[in-house]
């Protein structure tokens, strides 16, 4: 699952969720402004039928009903009334009776005007509703399922205001609204998927760039750090084979002085006592120069490096213990690690726990690496790392980098028991 | 003459002006689903007629056809529905049997439709008629 922190793969999600975003949104508002544009379509259809087509082939008898009248109106103008999406065609009176309507059957019927019919007959305008199906003037365009009725007035030659009524198919009216939508959807995605193609290489430009800083960073970390490394090396090879060898000579000397039979004895204790000095001194030199520079960390190396780890505890009346099974298969970063662990997690023993013993443990389970260091000492609330543990996160942090886990658990009073398992290679 | 007299005499000129001058009654009438209603008959002259109403989606498909048996003859013809002139034009005669037929659509109104196809000869004045109530 590690993809799924690629910024890359993280930016293209974004921009698929953005895209579905966008493309339900649109639609939503496409959808609504592409049905008023139909139903605007319709309105202006049956504006040029109503002002072009039907007003002037009106004859006049038509409204007197004259049977003439309506076979010359339907001989002229049906078939140019009934183009495109009209379904029907109605004609009516002030008094609300249907002069003419290609549906033959209602032409003389008589139905009552709505409001708003009334209206436009009156003031004129133009007016679109959804057709009420269960009113009897409908009861033939049933058949043709949901329809919109768009109306408006004309006048017959000799001025009586009309209503000529045209019907359009919702179904109609759908498709001409998708096939407005149609026209603005691939403006909305295209421009988003235009942004995708553009933006996915400068990030992955910018990604590579990063990378590489990062790599740089590092490359300058490890230098500095080989630096530092460098110079611990020499001052601990300098004081190792300096002040450590003089010591041990000088400790040798009076050590042999003392034990002359002609040095007095009060002298040859002093001497002894002296000599005995050197000797903690050297040690403590010794442990000093572990911690400057740790001693060559390869797996023959890490017994020898715990041991002077814990070396210097005893001196302080801290018991130690010290177990080191098979670390044959462990890389030399899984024993770096591990001695790492163990140096922050002995020192913060001897610093905040005081302990009064310290078991060191180092073996493999399987093909990890498992060190476990555990004292008797405070301990801590095993929820938290306690303020001033920076060095625990920090080797949580490199556990993690390494592939390991690092676990600590600790009981107030009862000391505390660190954990590291990390896989050999 | 004796009044007696006259009343004969008088009452066959009318007859012989109303022989002469109104169409002949229909010879063949025939109704079918189909073919709609057809009705044909004698004109006032040497002519026939015939006078077809077929309804189509509402609409009565009118056809009328005058068969004079010479070409080039000049008629006024008309199609009145319910007593209103729907159509009405002219027309001449023509090919070997001398005809001429007509064709309209008139709205199926609501209740009976009553059609009526009219022609008349120009230069004579013969007279065809024909009436369909469908």
């Amino acid at each position: 699952m590690g993809w799924i922190r690629n910024p890359l793969i993280q930016f293209l999600a974004v921009v698929v969720v953005m895209l579905v975003a966008v493309a339900v949104g649109t639609s939503l508002l496409s959808r609504r402004a592409a049905d008023d544009e139909a139903i605007n379509d319709a309105r202006a259809v049956t504006t040029v039928l109503a002002r072009s087509v039907a007003r002037p082939a009106i004859p006049r008898g038509l409204v007197d009903g004259n049977p003439a009248a309506i076979d010359q109106l339907d001989r002229r103008v049906l078939n140019r009334l009934l183009v495109d999406r009209v379904r029907r065609i109605k004609i009516w009176d002030a008094r609300g009776r249907i002069l003419y309507s290609d549906e033959t059957r209602l032409i003389g019927s008589r139905y009552g005007l709505g409001a708003e019919e009334r209206e436009v007959l009156a003031r004129g305008g133009i007016e679109a509703e959804v057709s009420d199906l269960t009113k009897p003037e409908n009861r033939f365009e049933r058949q043709l399922g949901g329809l919109l009725e768009v109306y408006t007035r004309i006048h017959a030659p000799g001025g009586n205001p009309l209503l000529f009524e045209a019907y359009y198919s919702r179904s109609d009216i759908a498709v001409q609204r998708e096939r407005i939508f149609d026209r603005f959807r691939p403006i909305t995605l295209g421009a988003l998927l235009a942004f995708a193609t553009l933006t996915t290489p400068l990030l992955l430009l910018l990604m590579r760039r990063i990378r590489r800083a990062g790599e740089e960073r590092e490359r300058l970390l490890q230098s500095a750090i080989n630096a530092s490394d460098a110079e611990r090396l020499r001052i601990a090879r300098d004081l190792h084979d300096g002040v450590v060898q003089d010591l041990a000579g000088a400790s040798f000397a009076l050590t042999t002085v003392a034990m002359r039979p002609r040095t007095p004895s009060d002298v040859s204790d002093e001497l002894t006592g002296v000599s005995r000095s050197l000797r903690t001194s050297m040690r403590n030199l010794r442990s000093l120069l572990v911690e400057i520079y740790p001693p060559e960390l390869h797996t023959e190396g890490l017994e020898a490096a715990l041991t002077d780890l814990l070396a210097p505890l005893p001196a302080r009346g801290i018991h130690t213990s010290l177990r080191v099974g098979d670390v044959s298969c462990a890389s030399d970063e899984a024993v770096a690690l591990a001695w790492r662990v163990a140096q922050e997690t002995v020192r913060n023993a001897l610093r905040h726990a005081a302990a009064s013993s310290i078991e060191v443990s180092v073996g493999s389970i399987a093909d990890e690496l498992v060190l476990q260091v555990a004292d008797d000492g405070n301990g801590f609330d095993g929820s938290a790392v306690p303020a001033g543990h920076f060095g625990l996160r920090g080797l949580h942090s490199l556990s993690r980098d390494a592939g390991g886990r690092l676990r600590v658990e600790s009981v107030e009073g009862r000391g505390t028991t660190v954990t590291l398992t990390v896989p050999h290679r | 003459m004796t009044p007696k007299l006259i009343r004969p005499a008088v009452a066959g000129l009318v007859l012989a002006a109303a022989a002469a001058t109104v169409p002949g009654v229909p010879a063949v009438a025939r109704h079918g689903n189909d073919d709609g209603v057809v009705r044909t008959g004698s004109c006032s002259g040497i002519a026939n007629w015939k006078l077809k109403v077929k309804a189509d989606d509402g609409r009565l498909e009118v056809e009328g056809e005058v068969d004079s048996t010479r070409s080039g003859q000049t008629w006024r013809w008309a199609i009145q529905h319910n007593d209103s002139l729907s159509a009405h034009g002219v027309r001449q005669t023509a090919g070997r049997s001398g005809s001429f037929s007509v064709e309209r659509r008139v709205v199926n109104l609501r209740g009976t439709d009553r059609v009526v196809f009219r022609a008349v000869r120009a230069n004579t004045g013969e007279v065809c008629r024909g009436v369909i109530r469908f």
